[in-house]
């Protein structure tokens, strides 16, 4: 059992501070762990004897059993004191969600932070926090998201870990929205102790996940090996995404070498990506859209790409798009252009890109597309549906997503339009084939899920 | 003298930078090539080791208290012979202390030119946050105005040092271009890796610059080795 189990998958859970109190962060975590944890829940606070119908208790030292996670609430100089009470108590785990600690740059607040410390290590309690918004665990019902204006996310299999709070919660509502599954989510604020490192150890043994996506500004002074270590290890189970943010190099750092003027932060992190296997992107909507592609796409064995259009133009956008990114688009050879010349009318280009032409019909696109699903020579597949031409029917959507199914290649689809479109994509998304809107965006995601694939193969072989 | 010893001595005296031909010795420890070089204090010795070492000869003032040599005639080229090596030290050691009243002259260094490559850069460096990380880039304009520059953190394998060398934007010219051969890369590859073992394996460098490293169509050579210490407490 991973160290960490105790924060995901308690048994039972004290919630200190707790309160009946209308927009007070005790009360909103309690409120998340009544609606979904299924394990017993104690609330502490001294003033009441029963919150939210639950009994509540005077001190850590009254709750009939111990603990296997605590949250603790209270204002930052009652922290140690709850901390040591639970070491007491035997709990080995526990979310410190209040502030007040080293993040205030004051004096008292680094001593307190070091007391936390001292205490943890005494007793052997593992800390996430303190500062910090926790965890949303969204299996187990572990729920210490305070932000109660923000949507929960459907059960899923995207992990995230963040180093920052607000953006956590902001990307659960944004999920939440979009229909994407999320398993567990953890902020880690001053993070004292369990820290990127550990949770991506714990988030590759999860089964609930199958991509974690990371936002980080840095990783803890002299851990950046065993980040890599880590990292590698994980990234053949399951991809890692990276956003790295605070890009800029430290500034007026004097340089007693040429290769220290050089070595900017994140130009060493960007090197500690490439080693550990880890797929670094560069914009929210990259981040995104790496996500779901690396959640519904199979590994890319190779790399040529064939695509199937009902558009001339949108097909040279994507050649052009997919060529930049690196990939090869390549030319019919004879004998599959013999093979689509025999099913397809004489107007239509069976050089790649595949032109169906604007008088394609479904019947048109699931011919096209079971010949390329078969064939060694195709890595992966682009379907182009623009849905605005008069000849697909709403099947067309079913047949991708059959072939997408039973293929063992990538394939994506690129959409473009109003409402039509909206409802083709969405539609095509639920059966997991990945659309995009943009050749470039769809280019760079693909991108992604090959150099993964690469990754994959150069340390494990395919 | 092993590395150790070199940078004992260093820090006893407390230097926080490697003189030329105790950073050579380092390097030329781990197996990165270095010109023939020899530590000389006379014109006799100089005139004694030239033909050993091999034609043209640089000879270069070694100082701990000289960082620009040529400015104070501390530096000799193209040095032909023994008779001209026994010239170009003598005459350094007795324009130097002329110019630079007060210095520490620890010897001239006499060492043979490197034929012209193409220069590259080998850097390494001590990380906070990943320990001991290596650089590589074209030398002159591609790193110091281009930025140029490739990054791996220890351990690395060739594999990964020649991944670096061609991660570089300016990478085709090391391919070759204009009818010129492509330079062996194996070979830069392979001082990477040992500038990363050295950095690893001596704690007290805080960076290690190889600069430049000449790169040919067989073989590499660092020509100017500079290993900063540091500093202590």
């Amino acid at each position: 059992m991973n160290a960490l189990s105790k924060f995901f998958q308690p048994e039972s859970v004290a919630v200190i501070g707790a309160t009946p109190k209308e927009g007070k962060v005790g009360r909103a975590i309690l409120e998340n762990f009544i609606s979904r944890f299924k394990g017993r829940i104690y609330p502490v606070n001294p003033n009441y004897d029963e919150i939210l119908g639950l009994k509540c208790y005077k001190s850590v030292k009254e709750i009939p059993e111990t603990p296997d996670l605590a949250v603790i609430v209270v204002p930052a100089p009652q922290v140690p004191q709850v901390l040591r009470e639970l070491g007491e108590k035997g709990t080995k785990a526990a979310v410190i969600i209040s502030g007040g600690f080293r993040e205030t740059g004051t004096k008292e607040g680094a001593a307190l932070e070091e007391e936390v410390v001292k205490i943890s290590r005494e007793y052997g309690i593992r800390i996430i926090g303190p500062n910090c918004i926790g965890i949303f665990d969204n299996w187990s019902g572990v729920d210490t998201f305070f932000t109660t204006k923000m949507r929960k996310p459907p059960r899923g299999y995207v992990a995230f870990i963040s180093q920052s709070g607000a953006f956590a919660t902001a990307l659960m509502d944004w999920m939440a929205y979009h229909g994407i599954g999320v398993s567990r989510a953890i902020s880690y604020g001053n993070k004292v102790d369990v820290d990127d490192i550990d949770l991506l150890e714990y988030l590759g043994e999860d089964d609930k996940t199958k991509v974690i996506l990371m936002y980080i500004e840095g990783i803890k002074e002299s851990r950046g090996r065993l980040f890599i270590e880590t990292a590698r290890k994980v990234s053949l189970k399951k991809p890692i995404v990276v956003y790295k943010a605070g890009k800029t190099s430290r500034g007026g750092k004097a340089a007693a070498s040429h290769t220290a003027a050089m070595a900017g932060d994140y130009s060493v992190y960007k090197a500690a990506f490439k080693q550990a296997g880890v797929i670094e992107v560069e914009s929210f909507d990259e981040m995104m859209d790496v996500v779901r592609i690396f959640l519904d796409q199979p590994l890319m064995r190779g790399n040529r790409v064939y695509i199937v259009t009902d558009a001339g133009g949108v097909g040279v956008m994507l050649t052009d798009a997919l060529t930049n990114a690196g990939f090869e688009i390549p030319v019919t050879p004879p004998d599959l252009k013999e093979k689509l010349r025999s099913i397809l009318p004489p107007h239509n280009i069976v050089e790649n890109p595949i032109d169906l032409t604007g008088d394609a019909d479904d019947e048109r696109y699931i011919r096209v597309l079971e010949l390329l699903a078969n064939r060694e020579d195709v890595d992966a597949i682009v379907v182009v549906a623009l849905p605005q031409i008069p000849g697909l029917k709403g099947t067309f959507v079913d047949y991708i997503a059959k072939i997408k199914e039973e293929t063992k290649k990538p394939v994506v689809a690129l959409t473009i339009g109003s409402e039509i479109s909206i409802e083709t994509a969405k539609r095509l998304q639920e059966k997991g084939v990945t659309v995009f809107e943009s050749p470039e965006r769809l280019a760079k995601a693909l991108k992604a899920l090959r150099t993964y694939s690469l990754h994959v193969a150069r340390f494990k072989g395919l | 003298m092993t590395p150790r010893e070199i940078i004992r001595k260093a820090l006893e005296e407390g230097r926080t930078k490697l003189l030329e031909h105790e950073a050579f010795e380092v390097a030329k420890y781990y197996g990165i090539p270095t010109p023939n070089a020899v530590l000389v204090k006379t014109p006799e010795e100089a005139y004694k080791y030239a033909d050993e070492i091999g034609y043209p000869l640089a000879a270069k003032i070694v100082s701990p208290d000289i960082t620009h040599k040529s400015d104070v005639g501390g530096v000799k080229l193209f040095i032909k012979n023994k008779e001209e090596a026994y010239k170009a030290v003598e005459d350094i050691l007795t324009t130097v202390p002329q110019k630079a009243p007060g210095a520490r002259i620890t010897g001239v260094i006499i060492y043979k030119m490197a034929p012209p490559g193409v220069e590259v850069i080998v850097g390494g460096l001590r990380d906070g946050v990943f320990g001991p990380i290596v650089m590589f880039g074209l030398g002159g304009i591609f790193v110091e105005v281009m930025k140029d520059v490739s990054f791996r953190i220890y351990p690395i394998s060739t594999e990964d040092a020649l991944e670096m060398i061609d991660e570089i934007k300016s990478a085709k010219i090391l391919n070759g271009y204009r009818g010129q051969p492509p330079v062996d890369k194996q070979a830069l590859a392979d001082i990477i890796v040992k500038t990363a073992k050295l950095l690893a394996e001596n704690e007290e460098i805080e960076s290690i610059d190889l600069n430049p490293v000449l790169a040919y169509p067989q073989g590499a050579m660092a020509v100017d080795v500079r290993i900063i210490l540091k500093q202590k407490g």
